[in-house]
């Protein structure tokens, strides 16, 4: 899967979210972004995480608060 | 009355309410300090003289009518300029929020408020609190204590120059990706970058909601305790901090030798300078000297954290500048413009994956420590670089040289764990370093109490620059 992750495909998904998020960036931009976030990118897709179903942003609080009062 | 000035936090809190040295006095001596010191760091961007005198001399007056406030009655301190205070000025080291009257008091700062403290100005910080090496478009180079050619680290960059420089007796600071243990490394003092949750990021500038900590920066481990004591705790204005327990002060007194300390080959020992890698074998030797016991340990994979710990980094702050960046992108400098640019190139599902997966990411860690309380690790793997050398513009070479410096950074904020960093050595060239102890969630105080012993049997903490 990250070796799908590319400078070209994310310098256009880039132009393309940029435009989305009403911030639209000129095509040297997305080139500037791409070439720093790539890296990140190419990593997390290589890990493929897979969160369990029922896992949301906030259980990992849960998990840090079995340790007050150790 | 310069003297007054290398007081740590505790002997000068004792020491005015004992009335052996007043307020004023040490208010004086600091702003003697300030004088001196200030245009050589850059490290307040306001300074409020006047008004510390007077409260100063008020808390004298109530003293002496046997009205004591707090713990810190009477001592001076300032923080970085992005902790709110009803009525005044608080621009975060920005351009778009110059002039802006905070509406309301940080949790944080109210707290100190109530255990007595007074202020004495706001300090220098990064644009936003998005840099980790102090420079500023706007404000120019906040500058290192112990040698004004090199930086400081952000984003704290003038609560690590203000306290490095015996400015200030502590300062709060905020700490996303680093921002309050950076500067302590690079300017020799302590900084505790506390549970997430711990401590309430109320009426404080956020940055990144799910990874945002307020802390301090003090001289010492015990002094870090001191300001945790008083801002610790549940605050209905911030809900992670629901359950946060108050601080316990018996647990900081737990003796190093009843402590397991884990050693992390690997990743943390990687392309270290030589004087980071003696300074890390002389913290493993003291730490084995106060009976603690030493073990290895093997981490999780620490580049696939700081992937996910970016992500999530990148997304928030993007999301929070978004709509300054739709109207008024030009007014932030570069290097934080660019970086929130960052932001944009993310997708809805990679952002949520790198939230949902820390809660594995949390278990996998706890299981590979195992009864660990406190993991020792370098901050960066180098003593202050320049300011010129890392002065890159905006470019993916900033990306390059910030990923250096933050390196050793994520995993604390990633996870939420807590992070306390101990002056433990020197450069050949007479820069301090740091160590960090990386301890387990909510085991702020087990954390002091490691920093403690390893003060007590030191004296890198002790060690103060000079003005050339």
């Amino acid at each position: 899967m990250s070796d799908q992750v590319t400078q070209e495909r994310v310098q256009a998904r880039i132009a393309i979210m940029s435009e989305a998020a009403r911030v639209p960036l000129d095509p040297e931009s997305c080139a500037r972004v791409a070439r720093a976030v790539l890296p990140t990118i190419k990593r997390f897709a290589a890990a493929d995480v897979a969160p369990g179903f029922e896992v949301e942003p906030s259980s990992f609080t849960a998990i840090a608060r079995t340790e007050i009062g150790k | 009355m310069t003297e007054l000035a290398e007081f740590t936090l505790a002997e000068i809190a004792t020491a005015i309410r004992t009335r052996k040295v007043s307020s004023v006095e040490a208010t004086r001596a600091l702003l003697a300090r300030i004088e001196q010191w200030q245009p050589a760091l850059n490290a307040f961007v306001r300074l409020e003289g006047e008004a510390a005198l007077s409260a100063a001399a008020a808390a004298d007056a109530a003293l002496a009518g046997g009205n004591a406030k707090g713990a810190l009655h009477g001592v001076p301190l300032a923080h970085k300029d992005m902790f709110y205070v009803a009525g005044k000025l608080a621009e975060c080291g920005s351009k778009l929020r110059k002039g802006f009257i905070a509406p309301a008091t940080s949790t944080a700062v109210a707290r100190l408020d109530q255990a007595g403290t007074i202020r004495l100005g706001a300090l220098h910080m990064a644009e936003f609190a998005y840099g980790p090496t102090g420079h500023n478009a706007h404000l120019g180079p906040a500058r290192n204590p112990w040698d004004q050619t090199r930086i400081t680290g952000g984003s704290s960059s003038g609560s690590g120059a203000a306290v490095g420089a015996r400015l200030v007796y502590a300062a709060l600071g905020s700490d996303t990706g680093g921002s309050i243990r950076l500067p302590a490394h690079f300017c020799g003092i302590s900084g505790l970058k506390p549970t997430y949750g711990r401590v309430s990021r109320a009426n404080a500038m956020p940055l990144s909601f799910s990874l945002d900590t307020v802390g301090p920066l003090a001289r010492t481990a015990e002094d870090c305790s001191l300001i945790l004591s008083e801002i610790a705790g549940p605050d209905p204005l911030d809900p992670t901090t629901a359950d946060a327990p108050a601080w316990d002060l018996r647990k900081t007194t737990r003796p190093a030798s009843e402590l397991t300390v884990g050693i992390s080959s690997g990743f943390y020992n990687e392309n270290l300078d030589a004087d980071v890698a003696a300074t890390f074998d002389a913290t493993l030797s003291t730490f084995r000297a106060l009976g603690a016991k030493l073990v290895p340990i093997t981490l999780p994979d620490q580049t696939l954290i700081n992937a996910a710990a970016l992500i999530v980094l990148a997304v928030e702050a993007a999301s929070a500048h978004a709509p300054w960046l739709r109207t008024r992108a030009n007014d932030y400098g570069p290097q934080v413009r660019a970086r929130l640019e960052n932001g944009l190139a993310y997708s809805g599902i990679e952002y949520l994956e790198a939230l949902r997966w820390r809660a594995a990411a949390l278990a996998d860690h706890l299981a590979a420590i195992g009864n660990v309380d406190a993991i020792v690790a370098p901050v960066s793997s180098t003593a202050a670089p320049t300011i010129e050398e890392t002065d890159v513009g905006a470019g993916p070479a900033a990306e390059v040289a910030i990923g250096r410096i933050t390196r050793f950074m994520r995993l604390a904020n990633y996870l939420g764990l807590p992070s306390l960093v101990v002056p433990a050595g020197s450069s050949a060239t007479n820069l301090p370093i740091g160590m960090q102890l990386i301890g387990r969630p909510f085991g702020d105080e087990t954390l002091i109490a490691l920093g403690k012993a390893f003060q007590a049997a030191t004296d890198y903490h002790r060690r103060t620059p000079a003005l050339a």
